[in-house]
């Protein structure tokens, strides 16, 4: 193992000193001069038509600068599949439809001014359920596509299809068979901060938009074809974070509420703010995508999977963001979680009335791993095999190439399950059975390498020093809260010979930074630690050649006044030879100094000293060492088969848990939850547990508690009062169990780790319900009164 | 915008004046976490706040034969008296599972029970622990019993002009004892889906006297006299325990119905499963202290 300094080591965060003491400036707190404040008046049906909208009332509210409805604005459509406007002007298709905005000197202005715009409805025919959607003669959500061509159906242009191998021959072939039908809902990202931009332009139209996006340069992409169609084709766009706090997906697309901001900034001239309160952070964010799933999978005799056949529908909700996409990452656990060597997966997307959805931290994974994990289940029962051990049979190992054409490099899932069976004393549980606790376990695969969804998955850095050897690196990623900050200078550090506090890192701003494909998809670390080694090797290699110059040089000085003070001092005959070569030199704890004899009296120098003496020199000869670097893994896109190894690496992991199961209530209590994960290599312990910890916890909520309740299109329990988010009381005891099987593409080894704890969790609460008290609820969250209506139809009951 | 003036006087007298100069515009503030909650969502407020956090020697509890709690005593206050810990149970078990530390360090037993939700989680320890409640008005005191003190959801017998400045829990109190259940998905920062307070007293094995207290099971917070009744002089069993559960969940005593944090099938079965739990928690612990 080689000997680092600050990487693998828990270096505590660096800016968060600032948050936790109010210095941070998020959104909330931005401020600029004259600005204004923005708010979004929303439909009061799921589906209706817009037959008047009278906003004079509102426009002559004291402080009102500007009353916007779908007829002040131009009539363009935005949106992932084009599928929306920004103000919604002939009809509302959702509760959270956008019909009209207002700017104001004052928030509570706005907020009154938005209670006196009057819009008259004529409530039309809707639809909320997606597989009555997609019958013939349901009430159709669109009328017309993006063309203004009239369409048939609800279903989306977006046909999610993967197939290989024969799956006849293979049902023929399987000795066990189990067939399950697997639902999951809304869920919340719960961001700690709320959502919010300020949006700003100059004289000339060109835009600073202050957003909380983690996808900075995403944002200016679609933000530029908006203009291209509003008449400002060609002008700057630049995309600035505050502060994030936390984003889990929610802020991946560019959402309404920004164009909105924007619209009322170029009609106003003015900054305009809009910031989301809690409850429109849950109507009127897009949360995690509900989806059903009939998934088949069958085994040979010895346990092996011969096959998996899965069809899914996703409820689309009105319109189209990135949740519609969340099948493309839901083929990766259909077809490679464990080895099977014939898959097929088909997922429907439907629009209905309800609120739409976006991504959120494990995007579709952990929706599909609950179908193929809860299946696992199933069949291991049916195989008569244990479920820990008939997940061994089937296990992923390193060389593997699987049935999407992923190329499974590093991979530690031997290791996690058997973590997980030990550490859960699984065998000898199994054994001496105790009534209503059971355990249970799943699995994950997900991508830890990046991933390849647009063409170029690359991330550009820069990385300077200034002659005190402060190093400034301006990142293209951002900062959500995630702890890169820490991490990166860590390998920073590292790689340059100084320390983490030496480092200051600027995210976030897409006019000083390179180009990054987004901080999403557990890519950070990896991208911008791989970027970083590339730039840092650069930035040291100019230091280097500096040093070679420049120590004889300040040794001789050195001499010479050493003479000058003491006339009888004679200079020690020095081997120059040691420091003739950059090659020969290294870096280390901001000391230069000859590799061969680290410790030399006289040529093991302070960086500073290099790099002042080599910037203050004269014409011509004056230096400054800065580098850059864009790393773009030679990964592939998914063909039109779906198929490509689209990350460099991929992580795997294993959750297991026990429970205990109170029959009379339905109540469960998790007794131990074990969370083994493969994260190559384990670069700041502490920030990592930070992240399993998280997404555990996240986990056990989609899995027992959380569920954003829409009736008939509206969401009912938009707060925290009603919106059952665990909190700091509710923790279970996670014991977490690192796997390093240090990756070799890696950044020191690392893998991506910000998404995995979460995917694994529901389904192995699941299992262990089961292997408690005998039912299987394949319906999320695991709710008390479904598992009493569960167990009172086992008893042979009628149904409550 | 919401505006509203805001007073803090120091003397229940001064409170009085402030209520009948205002009358109907006025609005009394304890601890908020109701009041500003309700502001913030309604988007209404009254004219006036009158805060009673001026009223600092209304903060107490106390035993002298009976239990003397102040009207401006925080859920804080009760969960850290060792006193009711020990003799009150049901109560410090009501207070000390309000939302979390940072709202119980605020929000008063008073304000609670004054707001009268149907959820209110004191309420059922106070049903089951016969409490009575003082209210001051500018002509004088009354007291009242809980049990006729809700009238509604969100409405009690408290006239307008009138402060309530003492709980008082009778001395017979302590030869009972008592347990509360707030069955809730979270253990923090949730709001019972129901509640269930049950005290009683024990004849050598028989039950002689027993108090049934249910939140979220009707309108207001409410006693189930039936099953009381059906426990009188039976014995500490268990098929005698879930028959007083299944009459406590029954429309004989409540009338439970399906909302957004419940549906009124698991209500019933939660009452059933947790009458006969928590008389038997109560029964424990009169051994414990007697
Ligand atoms: C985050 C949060 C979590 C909560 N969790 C719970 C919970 O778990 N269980 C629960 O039951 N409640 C809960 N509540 C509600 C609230 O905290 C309690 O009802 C609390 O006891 C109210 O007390 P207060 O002093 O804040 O009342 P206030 O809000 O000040 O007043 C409430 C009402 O009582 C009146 N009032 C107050 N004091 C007096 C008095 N002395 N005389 C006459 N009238 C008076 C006021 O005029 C007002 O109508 C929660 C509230 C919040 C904000």
């Amino acid at each position: 193992m080689p000997d680092y300094l600050f990487v693998g080591k828990s270096i505590p965060r660096t800016i968060e000193a600032d948050k936790v003491t109010g210095k941070a400036v998020y959104i909330n707190d931005l401020r600029r001069p004259g600005m204004l404040y923005g708010k979004i008046l929303y439909s009061t049906h799921a589906h209706a038509r817009i037959k008047r909208i009278d906003a004079s009332k509102a426009r002559r509210l004291q402080g009102v600068r500007a009353v916007l409805t779908g007829r002040d604005i131009p009539d363009v459509r935005v949106g992932f599949l084009k599928d929306q406007t920004v103000l919604k002007k002939d009809v509302v298709r959702q509760f959270r439809d956008e019909v009209a905005a207002v700017a104001a000197i004052t928030p509570e202005i706005a907020e009154e001014a938005l209670s006196l715009i009057e819009v008259e409805y004529e409530p039309l025919p809707a639809v909320f359920d997606p597989i009555e959607a997609m019958k013939e003669g349901a009430p159709l959500v669109h009328e017309t596509d993006a063309r203004g061509r009239p369409v048939k159906s609800n279903i989306l242009p977006l046909p999610w299809k993967f197939s290989v191998g024969d799956m006849e021959q293979a049902r023929k072939e399987a000795a066990f068979v189990t067939k399950d039908h697997v639902s999951t809902t809304w869920v919340n990202q719960c961001c700690m901060g709320t959502s919010g931009c300020v949006a700003e332009f100059d004289q000339s139209n060109n835009l600073t938009l202050y957003s909380p996006t983690n996808v900075i340069f995403g944002h200016i992409g679609r933000i530029s074809e908006y203009f291209s169609r509003i008449g400002l084709a060609g002008k700057k766009i630049r995309v600035v974070n505050p502060v994030v706090g936390g984003s889990f997906g929610t802020k991946l697309d560019t959402d309404i509420y920004e164009f909105i901001a924007i619209q009322l900034a170029l009609n106003t001239r003015k900054p305009v703010k809009i910031l989301f309160d809690r409850e429109e952070e849950f109507r009127a964010l897009p949360p995690r995508q509900p989806a059903v799933f009939t998934i088949e999978q069958g085994c040979d005799r010895e346990g092996r999977l011969v096959f998996r056949h899965c069809e899914a529908v996703l409820d689309n909700g009105a319109y189209t963001s990135w949740g519609a996409t969340t099948p493309s990452v839901m083929i990766m656990p259909m077809s490679s979680l464990y080895r099977v060597p014939n898959v097929y997966f088909k997922a429907t997307c439907v629009y209905t009335n309800n609120i739409y959805a976006q991504a959120m931290r494990g995007y579709g994974n952990p929706q599909a791993t609950f179908a193929v994990e809860t299946s696992m289940d199933s069949l291991a029962e049916a195989a008569g095999i244990d479920p820990a051990e008939f997940r061994l049979i089937n296990r992923n190992q390193p060389g593997d190439e699987t049935p999407m054409n992923l190329k499974i490099t590093s991979c530690g899932l031997e290791e996690c399950i058997r973590a997980v069976k030990e550490r859960l004393q699984w065998d000898e549980k199994k054994k001496a059975r105790q009534k209503t606790r059971g355990l249970g376990m799943a699995s994950l695969i997900h991508v830890a390498g990046g991933a390849r969804v647009t063409k170029s998955d690359g991330h550009g850095i820069m990385v300077k020093l200034d002659e005190f050897g402060h190093v400034d690196v301006i990142e293209s990623g951002t900062d959500q809260g995630q702890g890169s900050p820490t991490v990166i200078s860590q390998i920073v550090a590292e790689a340059l010979g100084v320390r983490p506090e030496d480092v200051f890192i600027t995210f976030g701003d897409t006019a000083l930074a390179l180009w990054d494909a987004g901080t999403h998809a557990s890519r950070h670390t990896f991208m911008a630690g791989n970027a970083a080694l590339i730039a840092c090797a650069k930035a040291k290699r100019q230091i280097l050649d500096m040093a070679v110059d420049i120590i004889p040089k300040i040794v001789k000085l050195n001499f010479k006044r050493m003479k000058r003070k003491d006339p009888g001092f004679a200079e020690p005959d020095l081997d120059y030879g040691l420091i003739a070569d950059p090659e020969d030199l290294d870096i280390r704890d901001r000391m230069i100094f000859p590799k061969k004899e680290p410790d030399h009296p006289y040529f093991r120098v302070p960086i500073s000293d290099i790099l002042r003496n080599g910037l203050h020199v004269g014409i011509g000869e004056s230096r400054v060492v800065a580098a850059e670097a864009f790393y773009d893994p030679p990964t592939e896109m998914l063909n039109r088969e779906m198929k490509g190894n689209l990350s460099m690496t991929y992580a795997f992991g294993t959750t297991g848990v026990e429970v205990e199961v109170d029959e009379e209530t339905g109540d469960v209590r998790i007794l131990n939850l074990v969370a083994a994960h493969d994260v190559g290599k384990a670069m700041n312990p502490t920030l990592l547990l930070g992240q399993i910890y998280g997404a555990g916890y996240t986990g056990v909520g989609y899995g027992l508690t959380e569920e954003i309740k829409v009736r008939n299109g509206r969401v009912m329990n938009p707060s925290f009062r009603d919106y059952q988010m665990l909190t700091a009381m509710d923790v279970v005891p996670i014991e977490p169990v690192i796997v390093e099987p240090d990756d070799k593409d890696g950044p020191y080894g690392a893998k991506g780790v910000g998404e995995p704890g979460l995917v694994p969790t529901a389904p192995a609460i699941a299992n262990a319900v089961y292997d408690a008290i005998g039912v299987r609820i394949r319906d999320l969250p695991i709710t008390p009164e479904k598992i009493l209506t569960a167990l009172k139809q086992k008893k042979g009951g009628m149904n409550v | 915008m919401i505006d509203y003036d805001y007073k803090r006087p120091d003397s229940l007298e001064e409170v009085f004046r402030l209520l009948q100069e205002y009358g109907p515009r006025a609005g009394l503030i304890a601890g908020g976490t109701d009041v500003m909650v309700k502001i913030r969502n309604t988007k209404k407020a009254p004219e006036v706040l009158i805060s009673l956090r001026g009223l600092t020697d209304l903060a107490y509890i106390r035993k002298n034969g009976h239990y003397h709690i102040g009207g401006l005593t925080t859920h804080r206050m009760l969960e850290q008296s060792e006193l009711l810990q020990n003799e009150l149970p049901a109560l410090y078990e009501g207070a000390s599972r309000i939302g979390s530390v940072q709202v119980r360090n605020v929000a008063t037993l008073a304000g609670n029970i004054c707001n009268a939700a149907p959820s209110a989680d004191t309420a059922g320890p106070l049903l089951a622990l016969d409490a009575r409640v003082t209210l001051q008005g500018p002509d004088g005191e009354r007291r009242v019993p809980i049990t006729e003190f809700f009238t509604g959801a969100y409405r009690t017998v408290r006239k307008q002009t009138e402060v309530l400045t003492e709980i008082n829990i009778p001395a017979h109190m302590e030869q009972f004892g008592s347990a509360y259940w707030k069955q809730s998905r979270r253990k923090a920062m949730n709001l019972p889906i129901v509640g269930i307070a049950v005290s009683l007293r024990l004849d050598n094995d028989t039950i002689s006297d027993s108090r049934i207290a249910l939140t979220v099971a009707a309108p207001t917070p409410i006693r189930a006299y039936k099953a009381e009744e059906f426990l009188a002089g039976k014995p500490m069993e268990d098929a005698v325990l879930a028959e007083a559960g299944r009459i406590a969940a029954s429309p004989e005593c409540c009338t439970l119905r399906d909302s957004l944090r419940g549906e009124a099938w698991y209500r019933a079965r939660i009452i059933e499963v947790y009458v006969p739990r928590m008389a038997r928690l109560a029964a424990e612990r009169i051994k414990k202290t007697h």
